[in-house]
């Protein structure tokens, strides 16, 4: 896959001390790409995008970003590498043209060049917005399109972004997914980390993380066909008495997987003869649907069925 | 590293200028205190509570009691006739006490050498030495009043006073507090300006940028040295048309010595940066190295009269040679052998502060 | 308030402990503050002038101008210093002399034909107190010069004998040491006071404090508790090395001193407890520290700047501030062995100014939550 690959991982690892934060990852992406990193707060997500921006040296294992490696301290990867952080990266107290002003000095971008960025990138985010007004005044939303604007004035091949959308409403992820799109629309690479699993699903490949291990890479489809090979139930007890069922379908053959959804119960079967036959045991007053498995199960079976 | 610099300067100084609080900080500050130094504050002994006691009718000891409060001085305390002069002096109603000789001064005189008592708290004892120079004097114009100028051989001091004639103690104290506000302003401006930046995580951004450690950290300080210069001019501004203390040597002097200075406070503030972990430790920090440094600036007491341990560290003070030289140069229009011995220390200071702090905040960064 | 609750109070203030004790700056300045104070306090301060250079231009060179040289020498004051190649202007200009001495070239002759002779003296004025007490060591030392020159004293028509009471030695650090106390309780309890209550008023839990059924009085009780014993603790500490290390008297009765301490600590608390409501930010809590606990107690309180030599206006205004009441209340106590009626009016002051502040921070904490 090296050829289109255009950001190369391999066996990728970081020790902070005794304290492993990522353990061997290889990954490759490719050009245009959404590609998503999916995990537990700690799993090692943004360690790995803050070693991919250039910002953090690995202890062992190599990357290529963009054909680029670590030699010269990640000067080469910053300048092909857009980046946005989980806190807002944006000056609060600046308004929206001195902090792209600073963004343009910061990148020693030319006044001119600069101008000519900014009126592309307001009209990709549809920022209709005074230059003149404060960061602190925009809603959260705007705010961190705005932000991703930003990481991109230098128009960078590669954008990292970290959780970009934490505390923000739900229409405006949609929006914020949506300009996403367009960007790689127009040829970017964007790598994102989210535990958003609605988010996840509108990645083109996505990256299980735990522990600072790769657990699991593929679409969101091939990763659901192969965590459950076979059918999954929804199973709703509308309030009856539940334990005896579930501790008898725990000792059964054939379950793969049962996990509490709220006041529902998932359970994975290895195929439909298990299913079927589970389920005759149900209760009268209990229904069971079947449905198809999303991400989130994905993740509880791989992450933490794990410890099970 | 030019379109970068200045793009870090003029965002800074947008930051600081726009925050109320900073400029507070930068004109509030600076304002207070020079009012306080000087206007309020002198070093001077004067309105000295002095009570007198004698028998009713002792017209020289009235006399020679006149003398002290027409002085300008002692001012008089009443008192009933009976009362105990120490009590007097034990509640503070009284700083010294004036007792005529039993018989009456006039008496003792032609007996003896007209020896009064003078009883001094002396629980202040820079004021006790005070008052009993100044009571030492007065007597002794009291003497020649009385009996005439004493006999040969006269030898007499014609004391001229430099630099000072009028000898106002805002002469001495404003340099002293121009440099103490320099000093507090950039360290604690620099110091929390660059915790705040880490803590808010706006510093990724600039990190995540194609930038050298080198220009990271010029970017970040220049500012401050920037604030601090005009900080620094601002205050002698200050200081010459409010209380009239004059600038006798050459600006270029003033501004070579502001700029060596204030690139040690920069440097000083940015070391503390890199120790905190937020803001309020970044503020203890700087007040813990101000408070010492301040102390034994010769601000308040002279260099001098340290014993020599302590003298030893004065001379590891940037403080200690910034107000030195403010004072040489502004008041005896600045002599070249203090400014480029006390310059060198300053900019030799300038340079291991700046060295360390550069070392730090490389580490920081990674 | 309607009841008090001092487990409450208590839990409140141990959580305030632990923050203290995990705050490695917190507690280095609260343990070094008093430490560096008394250090340099008690070693370091000596307000006497003396070892002053003075460079001796004699272009008499006769009998006379010799012996006035010497009187100068051996005067105590005057540490001699040679001119050398710079002329006497120059050694002042260059802060290598603080005085000069000019004998004309007549002097001898002059003395002893018995007519008036001059010698200019010329002084540094840059630092106007030190240039005061030379000029007061001046008529000392003419006198000490007749003497020598006339071989036998004028006589004294009008003299004093002067009494040192409380301080025979005139021991500047007797002066100093106890005002101490007063930095440190003007400072550090404000300054950490401030700094505590505006950190949690910043980082959000103070309203989710408020939430409980905790009440205001108590937050306040448990949050400037070990404050107060931490400054007191300090005062201690300063206490103890003055007596042993410096040998400072303490002439008067210790639990008045200890009651002025704690009205003291009150108001610099309820002061730090005001600064926080009002600005509810760190930053501003430090600079309005600064400026309304070390200034006052460094500067206005009359530790080393007189009270009485400020102007009127000033004088007025430092009646407001506790720490010129507590600063005259604790010299009165340690070096005068003043009791409560002679000290009436201070303490009247610093009581009537910390239930002032009490009330007032307790007031604005109360309606700032609504």
């Amino acid at each position: 896959m090296s050829g289109a690959c255009i950001l190369e991982v391999k066996g990728l690892s970081i020790k902070f001390g005794d304290f492993t934060a990522v353990d061997n990852v290889s990954f490759c992406v490719d050009r245009g790409e959404i590609f998503g990193f999916l995990g537990a707060n700690g799993a090692g997500k943004t360690t790995t995008i803050r070693m991919l921006c250039g910002l953090l040296a690995p202890t062992s294992g190599s990357a290529l970003v963009g054909g680029l490696g670590f030699e010269d301290g990640g000067l080469g990867i910053k300048k092909i590498v857009g980046y946005m952080s989980q806190k807002f990266t944006l000056y609060n107290d600046l308004t929206v043209g001195e902090n792209l002003d600073f963004a343009a000095g910061l990148r020693k971008l030319e006044p001119s060049y600069a101008k000519k960025r900014r009126k592309e990138l307001f009209e990709l985010i549809a920022f209709d917005k005074p230059l003149s007004s404060m960061v602190s005044s925009l809603p959260g939303g705007i705010k961190q399109e705005l932000a991703l604007a930003v990481s991109m004035l230098h128009d960078p091949e590669i954008i990292f972004l970290d959780e970009p959308t934490s505390g923000v409403s739900p229409a405006s992820r949609a929006r914020f997914w949506a300009l996403i799109r367009r960007i790689t629309g127009l040829g970017k690479t964007v790598i994102v980390t989210t535990h958003y699993m609605d988010e996840a699903e509108q990645c083109g490949r996505i990256a299980l993380m735990r522990a600072g291990r790769l657990i699991a890479l593929g679409s969101p489809e091939e990763l659901k066909k192969s965590a459950f090979s076979g059918p999954m139930a929804e199973l709703d007890f509308k309030g009856a008495e539940s334990s005896q069922f579930i501790s008898g379908l725990e000792k059964a053959g054939g379950l793969l997987e049962l996990s509490p959804h709220g006041m529902r119960w998932h359970a994975a079967f290895k195929d439909k003869a298990a299913m079927d036959a589970a389920l005759s045991a149900l209760p009268a007053s209990a229904s069971a649907a079947l449905i198809k498995p999303s991400l989130e199960d994905v993740f509880i079976r791989l992450v933490e069925g794990t410890e099970r | 590293m030019n379109i970068t610099l200045k793009a870090f300067i003029k965002k800074e100084l947008t930051q600081t200028l726009r925050d109320v609080r900073m400029r507070a900080l930068l004109f509030g500050a600076p304002i207070i205190q020079m009012t306080i130094f000087g206007l309020a504050l002198s070093t001077e002994i004067k309105n000295i509570k002095l009570a007198a006691f004698s028998q009713p009718g002792d017209a020289m000891f009235e006399r020679v009691t006149e003398g002290f409060y027409s002085s300008g001085w002692f001012t008089g305390v009443t008192h009933a006739a009976g009362e105990d002069p120490f009590e007097l002096i034990a509640s503070g109603r009284a700083d010294a006490v004036l007792i005529a000789p039993a018989g009456g001064l006039a008496r003792s005189s032609e007996r003896g050498d007209g020896k009064m008592q003078l009883l001094v708290d002396a629980s202040n004892a820079t004021k006790a030495r005070a008052v009993e120079a100044y009571a030492k004097s007065i007597i002794a114009a009291a003497a020649v009043r009385e009996y005439g100028a004493p006999g040969e051989p006269a030898i007499q001091f014609d004391v001229r006073v430099l630099y000072n004639p009028a000898m106002e103690s805002s002469m001495f104290l404003v340099p002293g507090v121009m440099g103490m506000l320099v000093c507090l302003i950039t360290i604690i401006l620099t110091a929390m300006s660059l915790t705040r930046e880490r803590e808010m995580g706006t510093f990724e951004t600039i990190v995540s940028a194609p930038l050298s450690n080198t220009e990271v950290l010029l970017g970040k300080t220049v500012p401050y040295v920037v604030l601090g210069i005009a900080d620094a001019a601002l205050v002698v501004a200050a200081g010459y048309l409010i209380f009239g203390v004059p600038v006798r040597g050459p600006l270029w002097q003033l501004a070579l010595v502001a700029l060596a200075f204030v690139i040690n406070t920069v440097s000083i503030g940015t070391f503390i940066s890199t120790v905190s972990k937020n803001q309020q430790q970044a503020m203890l920090g700087g007040f813990m190295f101000l408070f010492p440094a301040i102390l034994m600036s010769g601000v308040m007491y002279p260099v001098e009269n340290m014993p020599g341990a302590v003298i030893a560290v004065a001379y590891l003070d940037p403080l200690m040679y910034f107000v030195r030289l403010l004072r040489n140069i502004m008041l005896k229009g600045g002599d070249t052998y203090v400014f480029w011995t006390n310059l060198g220390a300053l900019f030799l200071m300038a340079v291991f502060t700046a060295g360390l702090s550069y070392k730090r905040f490389r580490q920081t960064l990674n | 308030m309607k009841y008090f609750n001092i487990h409450r109070a208590y839990s409140i203030a141990r959580k305030e402990v632990m923050h203290i004790l995990r705050d490695p700056f917190t507690l280095a300045l609260a343990l070094g503050l008093p430490v560096m104070l008394v250090t340099f306090f008690g070693y370091a301060i000596d307000f006497e002038v003396k070892d002053i250079n003075l460079t001796i231009s004699d272009r008499d060179n006769g009998t006379s101008s010799r012996r006035l040289k010497e009187i100068f020498a051996a005067s105590g004051y005057f540490h001699l210093v040679e001119p050398g190649q710079a002329g006497p202007v120059e050694m002042l200009d260059s802060n290598r002399a603080s005085a000069a001495l000019f004998i004309e070239p007549d002097f001898s002759k002059k003395i002893k034909g018995g007519s008036r002779a001059m010698a200019q003296f010329v002084l540094d004025g840059s630092d106007n107190s030190k240039a005061a007490a030379v000029m007061g060591y001046l008529p000392g030392i003419r006198r000490a010069a007749q003497i020598r020159m006339a071989g036998m004293p004028p006589r004294e028509r009008l003299s004093a004998e002067t009494r040192f009471l409380y301080n025979p030695e005139l021991n500047s650090r007797w002066f100093t040491v106890p005002g101490l106390a007063a930095i440190i309780i003007g400072l550090l309890a404000i300054l950490l006071t401030a700094l505590t209550v505006a950190r949690e008023w910043e980082n959000g839990s103070m309203e989710l404090l408020l939430s409980t059924p905790v009440r205001p009085f108590e937050i306040i009780a448990g949050k400037l508790a070990p404050y107060g014993i931490l400054v007191l603790a300090g005062v201690s500490f300063v206490y103890l090395v003055s007596r042993l290390v410096f040998g400072v008297p303490f002439a008067g009765s210790h639990l008045l001193f200890l009651a002025a301490c704690l009205l003291f600590i009150t108001a610099a608390l309820s002061q730090g407890l005001l600064i926080s409501v009002l600005t509810r930010q760190q930053q501003v809590a430090m600079q309005f520290s600064m400026i309304g606990g070390l200034l006052p107690s460094m500067l206005l309180s009359g530790f080393i700047f007189p009270v009485e030599s400020m102007p009127a206006f000033f004088q007025y205004l430092t009646m407001l501030l506790p720490p010129r009441w507590f600063m005259a209340a604790a010299r009165g106590i340690t070096l005068k062995g003043a009791d409560l009626g002679e000290l009436a009016v201070p303490f009247l002051a610093l009581g009537l100014l910390s239930a002032g502040m009490l009330a007032l921070a307790i007031k604005k904490f109360k309606t700032d939550l609504e």
